[in-house]
């Protein structure tokens, strides 16, 4: 069994009185696609944010490639991509990306030579020396998909990486996420978009109220309910019984 | 520390800034365009203005006769271009107006005219000048005037020069500063968290004070450039202002001393820069930026203003005072007069107060604060009930500031009973009470009014007859409070005239306050605070917050001591009630000793006395606290 590269181990944050994440373990290993579902305030942002090194855990640990995430060490393996696109407007895709890569500790002859296969990959020749500030909204996600990858890291965590996106650059999305996965990496993406889960993930996790309230294949989760949306009400209505 | 690091960002926020509208606005616009329009419109108005005053002939009236009289007369007569003669006139019509001046001859002397006319009116100071010229060249054929009059400055023309400049520049040069670091500042914080740029950046092998580091240095590189920029401008705008209001006044510009004194505007950048930034990383929006530091910005500006009006020298306290100091040095590196340990104190102590806020600002990028969720909107996600916020209790203390200063010490003034009673149950306690009902809280949970264990009543009330002695004996030493102020003070605690009771005093001085100002303070302003702060700062700030509350200046510190026990009475026992106890216990003792005059008794007491009794009230202060302590229940927030 592979070795895992992300990993959540009884971990739980609290923000004075509100428990936003409590003891949640998870293990993603290369060459998976580990999607976290909940809806909007279950606990999956707070859960990224700590496992890519943004927040530290009230109590157990948050390990990238088997560091811990909140070091320098544990982000050089770490690629992050939000809804948010996280691109500075008044530069250019290409400035962006110099930037990201010297970061990361890149030569720039390197990353012009990985900008080249990258503007090829994601169709990005015309877009890299405009401002993002002027890009639309796809085209920022595919620079944005671009930085955090260009320094190729071992983790790729998306945190709703789809949302406001349309129909063409989702597909273009889940068509990268799954390349990434072929290329061994390990991949946690968070959605309230329980169809695209089903289609992208290998495994997936229910996050209720901070909670997780079941996990495994799409299919084990599914169980004997006819899709994930009928099996996340099942397991969120018995958990609510259950409070 | 990674030097590649801190550059690559310095470079990027740089690059990110230039483009920014906003700030090219307020670097590039402002000093370019705006001063010389501005100096030129001046100009122009001086100028038609002046004309306008030499075209109008001024009204004068010649009263008397006699042969200085017939003379002057005359000569006005000659002079149609500059005077009409009125018939007659009085002082009052020069006061009114209807003349610009009016000549009489002495009583005692008819050689000797007066002229009368008004300093406080340009024509008629124009009519005076005009008739004292006029008044010369009437003099009898072959006599020559007894003596003349001629001006002479000692000061060469680059010291003039260096002097008017001195006069407004350095105070402008730090006020462009300042501005050319404000919105740069507000948008590599609070603007790159607005922007979602924040989560991606600390998601990259970067330390967090690399980082700062980097938006700190791009932020003083373009106030620098902001202040080099406008010095420049403003010092060529000002010269040519000069010359074209005054052609016979031909200054120079002492360039070298100009070079001189723009050397300032790079450490003054840099505080500037680390405090703007330390203080724009609090903020989640620009708005919210924007109202943090305006109040830092002009806190800075009067220090700076006093620097530039106040004949201040350069020396002690002046070289430490934030924008005061680098004002005066610019000032005397102009007029050519900086001294080395002037400049080296204020280069010194700007340099320490902006790595002080560097280091700040480091600390808060490496906080969660920066990528956490707001406390009021994880509290609405998680379902639980409004509590108040640490901006709330900042709003509250506002609001009870304005109120006691503006509507109740008036009232004080007429009935020191109304005014206080007022006060403190409308506009501490009645504050209080409407604040819950409008937040939709409990006025219980919003005072934290908890049940502590009966120990916890214990140690206030030992913290309560103790803590007194200490804080003021310190106080004493620290600032010792001016004879006639504390006979006042105990005049008002105990009125001479007997008229009011000492049951009366202990409800009005010590009850009602210690109910009210626990009320507030120890209540939502404290639990406010301690949202956003450890408990020992959150008391602290309290505390401050109470000293200043006392609006006078011997009282702060003392209020202060007090109100940061109080807190953390509070704290410890989890509950506002023991601190109200221990409120009303400090304020009794102390008016008790002012009724039975021991506290006069006091003053003569001996070195040894006083340290006995300094050691009682720590240790009896120290006994308190290990009683609440034990007593412990965590304030539920």
């Amino acid at each position: 069994m592979p070795e895992p590269l992300a990993v959540l181990d009884s971990t739980s944050k609290s923000f004075g009185a509100v428990h936003a994440v409590v003891e949640l373990s998870l293990s993603v290993a290369g060459g998976e696609i580990y999607g976290l579902l909940g809806p909007n305030g279950a606990g999956k942002t707070t859960a990224l944010r700590m496992l890519a090194g943004l927040l530290a855990p009230t109590a157990g640990r948050a390990l990238l490639a088997g560091r811990d995430a909140k070091t320098t060490e544990a982000k050089r393996h770490l690629g992050y991509l939000s809804g948010s696109t996280g691109l500075f407007g008044r530069l250019t895709g290409r400035e962006v990306l110099d930037y990201f890569g010297q970061i990361h500790g890149m030569a720039r002859a390197r990353i012009r030579e990985r900008l080249r296969g990258l503007a090829q990959a994601l169709a990005l020749e015309a877009v890299l020396d405009r401002r993002c500030e002027v890009l639309s909204t796809g085209e920022r996600q595919r620079v944005s998909i671009a930085r955090a990858v260009l320094h190729d890291p071992a983790v790729l965590i998306l945190d709703e990486p789809t949302s406001g996106l349309d129909v063409l650059a989702s597909r273009f999305l889940r068509d990268f996420v799954r390349g990434e996965r072929q290329r061994g990496k390990a991949v946690v993406f968070s959605t309230h978009y329980l169809a695209e889960a089903e289609l992208l993930c290998d495994r997936v996790g229910f996050l209720h109220h901070g909670r997780l309230l079941s996990q495994g294949t799409p299919a084990e989760v599914r169980g004997g309910a006819g899709t994930l949306e009928e099996a996340f009400l099942a397991l969120a209505d018995r958990d609510k019984g259950g409070a | 520390m990674n030097p590649r690091h801190v550059l690559l960002t310095f470079g990027k926020e740089l690059r990110e800034a230039l483009r920014d509208r906003r700030t090219l606005a307020i670097m590039i616009l402002l000093p370019l365009v705006v001063y010389p329009l501005l100096a030129m419109l001046a100009a122009q108005v001086a100028t038609s203005r002046e004309k306008q005053r030499e075209e109008r002939p001024s009204t004068v009236a010649v009263n008397g006769s006699g042969p200085a009289c017939d003379a002057l007369v005359g000569q006005i007569r000659k002079n149609p271009a500059l005077f009409a003669l009125a018939a007659h006139g009085s002082a009052g019509d020069v006061e009114s107006g209807r003349l610009d001046a009016l000549v009489e001859p002495d009583k005692d002397d008819a050689a000797r005219l007066r002229v009368v006319y008004d300093a406080s009116r340009d024509e008629s100071r124009v009519a005076e000048e005009r008739l004292r010229e006029l008044l010369a060249s009437a003099l009898p054929e072959g006599c020559a005037p007894v003596f003349a009059m001629e001006r002479h400055s000692l000061a060469p023309k680059a010291r003039l020069g260096g002097y008017v400049l001195s006069k407004a520049l350095p105070l402008f040069v730090v006020l462009m500063v300042l501005l050319g670091a404000f919105y740069p500042a507000i948008d590599v914080t609070a603007g790159e968290r607005e922007r979602g740029t924040l989560e991606t950046v600390l998601c990259s092998p970067i330390r967090r004070f690399d980082l700062m580091l980097g938006k700190v240095l791009a932020v003083a590189a373009l106030a620098a450039l902001t202040g080099v920029v406008n010095l420049g401008s403003m010092a060529i705008t000002l010269l040519q202002v000069l010359r074209l209001a005054a052609q016979n006044t031909l200054l120079d510009v002492p360039w070298g001393n100009a070079l001189q004194s723009s050397l300032v505007i790079f450490p003054a950048a840099l505080l500037f820069a680390a405090t703007f930034v330390a203080l724009g990383a609090t903020a989640r929006t620009f708005k919210e930026a924007q109202t943090l530091l305006l109040p830092v910005y002009f806190l800075t500006i009067a220090p700076a203003m006093a620097g530039a009006v106040g004949e201040y020298r350069l020396a002690g306290l002046a070289a430490w005072v934030p924008g005061m100091n680098v004002t005066l040095l610019a000032r005397d590196l102009l007029v050519g007069r900086a001294t080395w340990a002037g400049g080296l104190a204020t280069i010194a102590s700007t340099v320490l107060l902006a790595a002080a806020a560097l280091a700040a600002a480091a600390r808060i990028y490496d906080s969660e604060r920066l990528v956490g969720p707001p406390p009021r909107r994880q509290r609405e996600r998680a379902g639980l009930p409004p509590a108040t916020s640490a901006g709330d209790a900042l709003v509250l203390f506002a609001l009870a500031f304005l109120l006691l200063y503006f509507v109740f010490l008036p009232i004080e003034q007429h009935s020191l009973v109304v005014g206080l009673l007022a006060a403190q149950w409308l506009g501490l306690f009645g504050l209080v009470l409407l604040f819950a009902r409008l937040s939709g809280q409990r006025f219980a949970d919003t005072i934290g009014l908890g049940r502590p264990a009966p120990a916890a009543y214990l140690g206030a009330l030992l913290i309560g007859c103790s803590a007194w002695a200490a804080v003021a004996l310190f106080c004493e030493w620290l600032l010792p409070v001016p004879k006639h102020l504390v006979e006042e003070l105990r005049k008002t605690i105990v009125p001479p005239d007997g008229s009011r009771g000492f049951a009366v005093t202990l409800l009005l001085m010590a009850l009602s306050p210690a109910v009210c100002e626990e009320t507030l303070f120890r209540g939502p302003i404290l639990r406010g605070l301690r949202t956003r702060a450890g408990p020992a700062r959150a008391a602290v700030i309290t505390g401050i917050l109470f000293g200043l509350f006392h609006l006078d200046v011997y009282r702060i510190l003392p209020a202060t001591l007090l109100g940061t026990l109080l807190g953390f009475v509070a704290l410890e026992s989890g509950s506002v009630l023991p601190s109200m106890l221990a409120h009303l216990c400090n304020n009794a003792i102390l008016i008790a000793l002012a009724k039975t005059g021991l506290d006069q008794d006091m003053e003569s007491l001996s070195h040894r006395t006083l340290t006995l009794i300094l050691f009682a009230s720590v240790a009896g202060t120290t006994a308190g606290f290990v009683l609440l302590r034990k007593a412990r229940r965590n304030l539920k927030m």
